[in-house]
């Protein structure tokens, strides 16, 4: 992946091992949380994970919240990258 | 090689691990079908399951005409009665707070999620729940079943189920073809080796008619949960075990084409239950096992916040006395009850919508 260029800080959250559907609700509760500061390129929010289904629904929901989103496999799990679009 | 081995164990084996592999690539998450449409509006795992009970309903009905199943209805299939209806609701809480369902907790568990593992415990603990119970329960769905001796749509209605699968085939046909063409079956995913859960659909509807066909019941492992209770009760408690009638029960005892005898029951024997389970089992768990390996994706991860361990608990004990309180599972309803039109399965089905919508408020309140 890409890295994004450095807007902002990186907010980090790891949900490795959790179970589903925690991994999008807690996700989705994150980026609700700090959005403002993602929209204003003041934050970019990183997910670890390694729940195959969540990379999917993660990705659709944060691309139709309007964000850009990246994923990258390292060491047996996907990071994510969420940030402002564009 | 016997005949039992060559014509049961081993061809249950191959299809564990062949449905094991699949689900774990495509993700393939029955109790995430029902759960996403109540907590997050979203249908797209649905659409791969009614894909499945299509596609499950087409090759059986053919496969029925063509005289490969060994038995039309299957064995096993309990009596109609509210206990299915209520059985599925409460099976709808248990797959939503458990994180997957029978099966999708046993693929999470051979790629090495230690919630599924916990989960597959909890199924262990509900069905030994439910040998307590057994005897008020079995009296309650006893007396009010309805139809007695019949179990499907067309055998009440008294015609060819095959009127039924054409009538049902056309606007479902119509359905899925629409939703091929907006591209709503397909999901883009940057996840290493995955398999679109249509694709996954139609390899499982294929593997259900297999299993059908070599051991005369589609694809169904709950009763094995049970069995793995009664081990432990016998070694714990042997005085106690020894006096549950529910383990004493044999509800299979038919014969293969071939003349290959299969009888058992939740007891703790290695009967034809576990003749039938075990290998399907095992299979999916090592299935899933190779794909997660295959991936580099296979970690154990202790980390888990302690609600989730505990929803997940709770969840599969639930799992676990409902499946036998239905009796069946989600995996034995939906792809090989509701394709047959198995009144049962589908009280059963109707009975997840509720349980499945229960189940996501609580998780919302405890994630």
């Amino acid at each position: 992946m890409e890295d994004a260029p450095a807007f902002g800080r990186v907010i980090a959250i790891d949900i490795r091992g959790q179970v589903c559907p925690a991994s999008l609700l807690i996700t989705l509760r994150k980026i609700n949380e700090i959005k403002d500061d993602i929209q204003k390129c003041g934050a970019r929010l990183e997910v670890l994970t390694d729940n195959r289904d969540s990379v999917g629904t993660i990705s659709e929901a944060a691309f139709n919240m309007g964000y850009g989103v990246g994923t990258e496999k390292q060491d047996g799990h996907y990071r994510m990258v969420i940030s402002a679009a564009g | 090689m016997d005949a039992t081995t060559s014509s049961i164990i081993l061809p249950g084996a191959i299809i564990g691990v062949a449905a094991g592999f699949v689900m774990h690539r495509a993700d393939f998450c029955l109790a995430g079908a029902f759960r996403d449409l109540f907590l997050f509006r979203k249908t797209f795992m649905l659409r791969a399951v009614l894909l499945l009970v299509f596609a499950s309903m087409l090759l059986s009905d053919g496969a029925r005409h063509l005289g490969l199943l060994p038995f039309y209805p299957f064995p096993l299939m309990g009596a109609i009665s509210p206990a299915n209806f209520i059985g599925g609701t409460l099976f709808g809480i248990g797959m939503v707070l458990a994180g997957g369902c029978v099966v999708g907790t046993l693929y999470r568990s051979g790629a090495g999620n230690i919630p599924a593992m916990l989960a597959v415990a909890g199924l262990v603990l509900g069905s030994g729940l439910y040998a307590e119970i057994h005897p008020a329960w079995s009296a309650f769905a006893r007396s009010t079943v309805l139809f007695p001796g019949k179990v499907t749509l067309p055998q009440i209605l008294s015609f060819d189920p095959t009127w039924l699968v054409l009538a049902v085939s056309i606007p479902s046909g119509i359905g899925l073809y629409r939703w091929t063409r907006r591209g709503s079956m397909v999901r883009v995913t940057p996840v290493e080796g995955y398999i679109q859960p249509w694709v996954a659909a139609l390899v499982l509807a294929l593997l259900g008619l297999a299993s059908w066909m070599v051991s005369g019941m589609p694809m169904g492992i709950t009763t094995s949960y049970a069995k793995a209770a009664a081990w432990v009760e016998s070694a714990l408690v042997p005085a106690h075990y020894s006096a549950v009638a529910f383990f004493k029960s044999t509800p299979l005892k038919v014969v293969l084409p071939g003349g290959v005898p299969l009888c058992g029951g939740p007891g703790a024997t290695l009967d034809g239950i576990a003749q039938v389970q075990f290998p399907l089992i095992l299979g999916i768990v090592g299935g899933s096992f190779i794909s997660a390996i295959s991936l580099r994706e296979f970690h154990l991860r202790w980390r888990v916040p302690a609600g989730q361990m505990a929803s997940v608990l709770t969840g599969g004990i639930i799992m676990g006395l409902a499946s036998r309180m239905a009796p069946g599972c989600n995996v034995w309803h939906l792809m090989g009850g509701l394709p047959i039109f198995s009144v049962p399965s589908i009280l059963f089905t109707l009975g997840l919508l509720p349980g499945a919508w229960i189940g996501g408020r609580i998780l919302n309140r405890i994630v």
